[in-house]
């Protein structure tokens, strides 16, 4: 039979699997997507902004233990550097070369962005305005 | 009658892991053959017509881990899985197709799969299609769909339209249908048979004792709870099943071949509106199959965005038209295969995906033979979904996406996983051919994970052929 000794629960030592909110660099992740959303959608407005950041941190808590591990080392490493040069230039910097990794990050964070802001205001213009009702 | 004792504990004959396209007609035909079943299933009961397909809504209730899941590679691919009862079938396209017989006989010959006559798997598909009412649209496409036959027909590419296990109560339209899921038909058919389906129960491992599966244990919500059974058939999905088998320490051959259709994809923007937010385009275009196929994707406004967002610079505009736009996508057969690894200690396993230089040469041809049938179709502009893509709005602009393309600053994705518990007689294999997992009595594994390759087309279909053949073979063989 195989049997695992990596695996402690696999040896008959029943111990909770940790799939639980791991420590995410939440404040890093959520000024680095305010920061992004200004920067591709200059118009979208304060309030529909703060819920789109609180979407894509609610996902990025969400996703699975390895994933949320790797964004948030890369946001731990995004947030340090903002703290250096500043996260205005430092989210134009990522928004314009794609490094591996970080771009990879960027594009997750996009991704989340823009697909609730035009799920929910369908109508929103290209550089995030309110556009016109019913459009 | 709560199954669960005050201690925490439930016994069942045989134990079904997941309730998706292979859990529940393992379950039906269990239950039908007067076994005790219990189905325990990960995410939650969400009836049909609660939350709009396709919806971020159904993500979050749904989806597994929102719909925000991938494969770590360069590039990642990100995936989808369902996380509900009746699992994927609740979430997909719906779309149809029997395993072709080349895909048969590959898997006979290539990974000797004993007792495969496809004879029997066309009986067991034409049982399916009669359960799940897998018809044609009986009226009109939608001019999405129309879309992707017209460009097909102007260059003379093979093409037709996909069946879906759909039902038309209400009239003919395309989008009237009502899905026949595995919540509308297998799923009500083992609970009349007396299986226990039980939301919201995750199995974290097996705990088995020489060779022998004798329990799992069992987190419902906070709680623990301990599942005492004879057989246990896994049915957790393509990434889910081999994380359980590895962190129950089964591993010979367990996820290493996870198989899937990369795919990449096109917005393209017509004169007249073309969208559907609710639904999928029916056609698919099948000239250069089995290595490239075309179809259509769900394009809610949110998903259009998503696809423009690559180079938003260039195709953002686009979205203020996104009634006139819809989303399209060129799947590929890959040669390059994943890993599924279970890590100690952690809820959810690794998964890696590795694209060979073939694959991305055929994902780059099928990018722009795809923009060209969208071209012919009427499309006035397309938007190629990588980075710093240029819009094509004639053929002659279509160099310009073969110079620009690269892989890596695609957004690939792909929905069909499989083969990561794959199935054989071959030193490769998994699980014997009726998908006894190596080193066990009594662990079988009924859903994507068994298929020993990817099939090149919708694989639900050869899930539950395979899941139903199995199914019979237990019945037929273990000692009561």
């Amino acid at each position: 039979m195989a049997r695992s000794t990596a695996f402690p629960e696999a040896a008959g030592r029943r111990r909770p699997l940790a799939g639980g909110p791991a420590r995410l660099p939440a404040a890093s992740i959520a000024g680095f997507c305010d920061e992004l959303l200004v920067h591709d959608l200059p118009d979208l407005p304060a309030e529909r902004r703060a819920a789109v950041v609180a979407f894509a941190g609610r996902r990025i808590a969400g996703l699975p233990t390895p994933m949320r591990l790797g964004v948030g080392a890369v946001a731990a490493l995004v947030g340090a550097l903002a703290r250096v040069i500043g996260r205005t230039r430092t989210v134009g910097l990522l928004a314009a070369r794609p490094l591996p990794v970080f771009g990879e990050y960027v594009r997750l964070v996009r991704s989340l962005g823009y697909a609730y802001v035009w799920e929910t205001w369908p109508a929103t213009t290209p550089t995030g305005g309110p556009g016109e009702p019913g459009g | 009658m709560s199954p669960v004792a005050d201690d925490g504990r439930i016994s069942t004959e045989v134990l079904v892991v997941g309730s998706g396209a292979g859990g529940a007609p393992t379950a039906a035909l269990l239950a039908e053959a007067g076994f005790d079943v219990t189905v325990l299933e990960e995410g939650a009961m969400v009836r049909q017509g609660e939350v709009v397909p396709f919806s971020l809504d159904q993500m979050d209730r749904q989806y597994r881990a929102g719909g925000v899941t991938a494969a770590l590679g360069r590039p990642a691919i990100a995936y989808t899985e369902g996380c509900c009862a009746g699992g994927g079938t609740e979430i997909n396209s719906g779309l149809y197709r029997r395993p072709p017989e080349e895909v048969l006989e590959r898997w006979r010959r290539v990974h000797r799969v004993a007792d495969l006559a496809s004879a029997d798997v066309e009986t067991i598909c034409d049982e399916v299609e009669r359960e799940l009412s897998v018809q044609t649209v009986p009226g009109a496409q939608t001019p999405a769909s129309e879309a992707l036959r017209r460009g097909a027909a102007a260059l003379g590419w093979r093409h037709d339209e996909i069946p879906r296990w759909m039902t038309y109560p209400d009239g003919t339209a395309a989008t009237a249908g009502r899905r026949q899921s595995m919540t509308e038909t297998y799923l009500p058919r083992a609970e009349r048979a007396g299986a226990r389906l039980l939301t919201g129960h995750r199995v974290d491992r097996l705990v088995l004792e020489r060779g022998r599966a004798v329990r799992a244990e069992v987190t419902a919500g906070d709680r623990p709870v301990t599942v005492e059974f004879d057989h246990v058939v896994v049915c957790g999905g393509a990434i889910q099943s081999p994380a359980l088998l590895q962190r129950s320490g089964l591993r010979r051959n367990v996820g290493r071949t996870l198989a899937v259709h990369p795919t990449v994809k096109v917005a393209a923007r017509f004169t007249d509106a073309v969208n559907v937010p609710d639904d999928v385009p029916v056609h698919q275009v099948k000239e250069f199959a089995p290595d490239l196929s075309f179809g259509g994707s769900a394009s809610n406004p949110g998903l259009v965005a998503l696809a423009l967002s690559d180079s938003w610079s260039r195709f953002g505009p686009a979205i203020t038209e996104w009634r006139h736009v819809s989303v399209y996508y060129a799947a590929i057969t890959s040669e390059g295969r994943g890993w599924v690894q279970a890590v100690p200690g952690l809820r959810d396993p690794v998964v890696t995906y590795r694209l060979t230089r073939k694959d991305r040469a055929v994902l780059a041809r099928g990018l722009a033979r795809l923009a060209l049938l969208l071209l012919e179709a009427g499309a006035v502009e397309v938007y190629p979904s990588y980075r710093d893509a240029p819009v094509v709005r004639a053929r002659r602009d279509l160099a310009a996406v073969q110079g620009t393309y690269a892989t890596t600053r695609a957004s690939v994705m792909t929905v069909h996983l499989c083969s990561t518990v794959p199935i054989g007689e071959t030193p490769a294999a998994a699980a014997d051919s009726h998908g006894l997992v190596h080193g066990t009595a009594n662990v079988r594994v009924h859903d994507a994970s068994l298929l020993p390759d990817a099939p090149g087309v919708n694989p639900q279909a050869s899930v539950m052929a395979m899941a139903i053949r199995n199914t019979r073979h237990l019945i037929a063989t273990v000692a009561r």
